[in-house]
């Protein structure tokens, strides 16, 4: 019982600690950093500020609010994203964009510091510890040209990120995808490349069969052992005690012998069989396996006039 | 005096009857027809009187804004419609699936499952010639899975690929289902011999109690891992599945398997009856749809027994599988096995292939999952 105790307990805390990690913002990225904005997007006071966005990698909404923000390693609480503030919440695989002007009096998303003279961009959760996500900033960054991952959210990360990943873009896109495709969408790409459908068919009919295959020998060899199990549970259940002959007694051998010579009186057993065997052919028009047909609807037929 | 004419004027202006046209006419006629198959011919009652009746409400004329119409937003037919729109209502049918479907057959004959696979052929066959006839891949793929016989996994899929078509598409699958009976018959006889007709399966060896419980763990591993795409169908008809046979949850198993699928049988059956609104369904691409739909059944049902035809020249004599069971792959459960019964039985009084027949019938309904979720995945 204890055990038991101990194994729900144990589920239950990992189930507890599986469902904390989903919500909690790991998986989120530094994104992309405009360093120097002049000539590039403005916020919603029409100035020209530096901005840098986060990515949510993952497939469900984290709310960033209580996470912090800095541009000093020795000081990671330096900008603390605010709370209860529904626009924090970010969706599956969008972007959120803060703008660095040094001027937190103006919302939410614009932070107290500013990047141009700043050499790191961090990004810490909510316990004012754990580094979610840094990037070192460039020196050389030429103005309105962002910096960012060259596909969203891919590269290295963590408080030891080493920029794998993040390369001056030909363009800013702040709120949006830094890596765009060609936008087609999967359907269109398929009309060009398989105009016919006969590869899609192929493909398609390869899989298919190769996941019902492998249902197929895999059921094949659990019922084999199945069938082994069940054989030998039914060779257990028949086996006779074996008493060696030489252990046998006299009077075991007569009990045997008055045995067979009273079934044999009792039921006129003789050694001669007239070998004549009959086999009457069993006409039986219902059968159990058609038993399941009551619980089907009635045979569909065409009324005959 | 003049506002009274006035008031029975906008009165008369809020009617069906003035905002009747010939196509709502007809799509009522057509609901009509559909209870009727239903009613009376006992043609797939449970599906053909909810479309049916669906196909009714659905085409009441009325008048723009009144916010009761199902395409209108927030109206009550509107919110159960989502259940359709987002693809909610087939994983749930799936689930009552699972739990009433007893997959013994194809556990103790596993080969049984390639017949399954074959019919699949359907499907593409229907894409191919969606293609050919000028509608878009997304599009085709929700009109090839027509082939697959499988309602709710035709409204799954073309609720997300072509929510356009999901009407005429679902109203075409289940159309279709209804009328196997019709349709399979004179494939299967077309394509074998008499001799083949009488072949005599081996019986179905007993099945334990953990061969059970390990299929639908077993199965939705090796299928979603294939195919996660196909996750919604896949891991509820598994579920339903371990619902049922675990033994041990005996009140969940009844419930997915009676009342919840009920319920979502009705919701299903009527909203996509609604949806067949006279302008939006009548269109040329409907009569497309539904040609293809019936194109697509009549090669299912055919790949399916010729993959028998094949598949017995490997297989030694005593082990032989009757062709007549190559119907069956195409999911409509357990409408085609039972054609399979019927059609064995005009040879052979004795000869009863409904045991056999569910085995490539339940295969083809995770067959058609599987190919729901490739297509899925590939245009999405």
């Amino acid at each position: 019982m204890k055990h038991y105790f101990r194994f729900i307990l144990t589920g239950w805390v990992l189930l507890m600690a599986v469902g904390l990690f989903g919500q909690n913002p790991n998986e989120l990225r530094l994104n992309e950093v405009l360093i120097i904005n002049t000539e590039d997007f403005q916020d919603d006071f029409g100035v020209h500020s530096s901005w840098f966005e986060i990515f949510n990698t993952g497939y469900g909404t984290v709310d960033i609010g209580g996470c912090y923000l800095s541009n000093d390693p020795e000081n990671l609480k330096k900008y603390t994203i605010p709370r209860a503030d529904v626009q924090t919440k970010i969706k599956p695989r969008q972007h959120i964009l803060f703008w660095a002007d040094g001027k937190p009096q103006r919302g939410s998303f614009h932070v107290n510091f500013t990047l141009e003279d700043s050499q790191v961009l961090i990004f810490t959760s909510g316990d004012g510890t754990t580094v979610i996500d840094k990037v070192e900033l460039p020196k050389d960054a030429e103005p309105n040209l962002s910096y960012g991952r060259v596909v969203d959210g891919e590269g290295s990360y963590g408080p030891h990120s080493d920029n794998e990943g993040w390369e001056f873009l030909p363009n800013t896109s702040p709120s949006t995808n830094n890596f765009s495709l060609d936008g087609k969408t999967r359907s269109e790409s398929m009309k060009e490349t398989d105009p016919h459908g006969w590869i899609m068919s192929v493909l398609a009919m390869s899989v298919v069969f190769l996941a019902l295959v492998l249902l197929t020998y895999v059921f094949k060899g659990t019922g084999r052992i199945a069938i082994n199990l069940t054989q030998k549970k039914a060779d257990a259940f028949h086996k006779t005690k074996k008493v060696s002959m030489a252990e046998a007694s006299g009077e075991i051998f007569a009990a045997i012998a008055m045995a067979l010579h009273m079934y044999a009186k009792e039921t006129e057993i003789h050694d001669i069989e007239t070998t004549i065997l009959t086999i009457e052919q069993v006409r039986k028009d219902y059968s159990p396996w058609s038993s399941k047909g009551q619980s089907m609807r009635r045979t569909p037929s065409v009324r005959k006039q | 005096m003049d506002q009274i004419i006035n008031n029975l004027q906008q009165f008369w202006e809020y009617t069906g009857f003035a905002n009747t046209t010939f196509q709502h006419i007809l799509m009522i006629c057509i609901g009509i027809g559909f209870i009727a198959m239903g009613i009376i011919k006992e043609w797939e009652p449970l599906l053909l009187i909810p479309i049916g009746f669906g196909m009714i409400i659905g085409n009441i004329p009325l008048y723009a804004g009144l916010s009761v119409g199902i395409y209108e937003e927030g109206s009550v037919l509107n919110i159960l419609h989502h259940g359709v729109q987002n693809g909610w209502y087939p994983p749930l049918i799936f689930l009552g699936i699972g739990a009433m479907t007893d997959f013994s057959s194809l556990i103790s004959n596993p080969k049984l499952l390639l017949i399954g696979a074959a019919a699949q052929f359907g499907i593409f066959a229907a894409y191919a010639a969606s293609l050919f006839l000028g509608f878009e891949p997304h599009a085709a793929g929700a009109i090839g899975i027509i082939g697959g016989a499988d309602g709710p996994t035709a409204i799954f899929l073309s609720s997300r690929l072509a929510p356009d078509l999901l009407g005429a598409i679902a109203v075409s699958a289940y159309s279709y289902m209804a009328l196997v009976p019709l349709i399979q018959p004179p494939i299967m006889k077309l394509f074998t011999t008499k001799k083949e007709r009488l072949i005599r399966m081996k019986p179905a060896r007993v099945v334990s109690r953990a061969e059970k419980v390990i299929f639908p763990i077993v199965g939705l591993l090796l299928t979603a891992f294939i195919v996660p795409s196909g996750l919604p169908l896949l891991g509820l008809l598994f579920f339903g599945n371990l619902l049922k046979e675990s033994g041990v949850t005996r009140r969940l198993a009844e419930t997915a398997r009676g009342p919840l699928i009920d319920i979502v049988t009705i919701l299903i059956g009527l909203t996509v009856g609604c949806s067949t609104q006279a302008d939006k369904f009548l269109q040329v691409e409907s009569v497309k749809i539904f040609a293809l739909g019936a194109m697509s059944f009549i090669v299912a049902t055919t790949a399916g027994v010729l993959f028998v035809k094949v598949m017995n020249l490997f297989l030694k004599p005593g082990n032989k599988i009757n062709p007549l069971i190559g119907n069956s792959g195409v999911s409509a459960v357990p409408d085609s096995a039972r054609v399979s019964e019927l059609v064995g039985l005009q040879y052979d009084r004795t000869n009863h292939l409904l045991m056999h027949a569910m085995g490539p019938n339940v295969a083809g309904v995770i067959g058609s999952a599987v190919a729901a979720g490739i297509l899925l995945g590939f245009l999405s």
